[in-house]
């Protein structure tokens, strides 16, 4: 190409970059309406992919949050907690007669390795009702009893023969080992 | 005896065998179970309620107790609750008749289980007398104890209200009451925790009666003050 080309060519895009833009009367009505028409749900799901977004008010969040708090420590307790034992068969079959009520027995243990509960309500059956530690050395199991009085002991590691410390003994000790007694009321007047 | 006894009930023992409670299988040795048996069977006849029996064997089966020591104990138990049907009658409900059985070991006299009925008509007495022998294992002397449910009952006092009673008076204790003034204040609505004296005495105060009232006495109208 000789120079004489070359200006030429040079001047004829020149003069076309200098040349101003003209745009039809609808172009910006075009585009604004483009911008503003609302993405297709999968176009909507592939955009929140490639840039995810998540709007969350400081209420909202704040409320997140505290459930997020509840659900830890329900399961921090759940795990400190053993699962309820299916072996009280007697206390369930109780449960479902009317007229008991459920009592709560506790002994302080803290050295114990198994805690019993054995009286008229269970055979006196030191496998039925064991009591479980729920916090360091605080043993307890709830049992349905039914109305009048009930005699009872703690059995300590399958051997040791324990009255209930928060409860009277009963008057009579036929066996050498003294029970503890406890009265279930019924209705009020 | 009490070995005479034994070898009695041990000697007819074999007939007894049959048709025994079969949670005493595994628990006793053949010879008590047998023996069980035969009490059992005596209690049956006499219309008295067997599962308390039953249940005290077991207790000393649990308990490692010799089969003397086993049967002496129901012997006892027996004749409590044959006291107790003669005082309250052949139609009284089997848990009246323990809770009976239960406050006569404890001293309640056989008149009391009469008044006490005449008081409570159909609602029972398990829990009153269950009450009143708790009140005397708490210390609280007997005729005390006895004033004070029976005042209860006199006033239409429901179970709830006896074993408020109760609580009322183990925690006046808990603080430090002697157990007859515990007793005796709470049956008629005030806590005996507050301003009492050491060494006291546990007897029924003024107004409490320590006998019960005589048959066809008129009963006091309304509730007693601070009745729950």
């Amino acid at each position: 190409m000789s120079n004489d080309e070359r200006d030429e060519l040079i001047d004829r895009v020149a003069d076309e970059l200098r040349a101003p833009v003209t745009l039809d009367a609808g172009f910006h009505a075009r585009v604004m309406a483009e911008v503003r028409r609302p993405a297709g749900r999968w176009q909507a799901a592939a955009q929140w992919w490639t840039e995810p977004r998540l709007r969350v008010s400081p209420l909202v969040g704040l409320a997140c949050a505290a459930g997020l708090a509840a659900l830890a420590l329900l399961g921090a307790r759940a795990l400190e907690r053993p699962l309820p034992r299916i072996e009280a068969a007697g206390e369930s079959a109780l449960a479902t007669e009317p007229g008991t009520q459920v009592v709560q027995f506790v002994l302080v243990a803290p050295s114990a390795a198994s805690v019993s509960l054995v009286g008229d309500f269970n055979d006196w059956d030191p496998s039925r009702t064991p009591l479980r530690s729920a916090a360091t050395g605080v043993w307890s199991v709830n049992v349905p009893l039914h109305p009048g009085q009930h005699q009872y002991a703690f059995v300590v590691d399958g051997k040791d023969w324990r009255p209930d410390p928060a409860a009277p003994n009963a008057i009579t000790d036929d066996f050498g080992s003294p029970n503890s007694v406890i009265t279930v009321g019924g209705k009020s007047s | 005896m009490r070995r005479v006894i034994l070898a009695l009930v041990l000697a007819a023992a074999p007939g007894a065998l049959q048709g025994q409670d079969p949670r005493l299988e595994g628990r006793l040795d053949p010879a008590t179970r047998a023996a069980v048996a035969a009490l059992v069977d005596s209690a049956r006849a006499a219309d008295l309620p067997t599962e308390p029996i039953i249940d005290k064997a077991l207790e000393g089966a649990t308990k490692h107790a010799s089969a003397e020591r086993i049967v002496a104990a129901l012997h006892n138990l027996a004749a409590d609750l044959r006291a107790a049907r003669g005082a309250l009658g052949p139609k009284a409900p089997d848990a009246d008749i323990v809770a009976g059985a239960t406050a006569i070991r404890a001293g309640a006299q056989a008149d009391l289980l009469d008044h006490l009925e005449q008081a409570r008509g159909k609602d029972g007495l398990a829990v009153p007398l269950s009450v009143l022998s708790d009140l005397v294992a708490r210390g609280v002397p007997v005729d005390t104890a006895a004033a004070a449910v029976l005042n209860l009952a006199q006033h239409g006092a429901g179970d709830a209200d006896f074993t408020g009673l109760e609580r009322g008076v183990a925690q006046d204790i808990g603080a430090g009451a002697p157990p007859g003034v515990a007793a005796a204040v709470r049956a008629h609505g005030g806590g005996a925790a507050d301003g009492l004296s050491q060494g006291q005495s546990g007897g029924p105060p003024a107004g409490v009666p320590a006998n019960p009232p005589k048959k066809g006495q008129n009963k006091p109208k309304g509730p007693p003050a601070g009745h729950p």
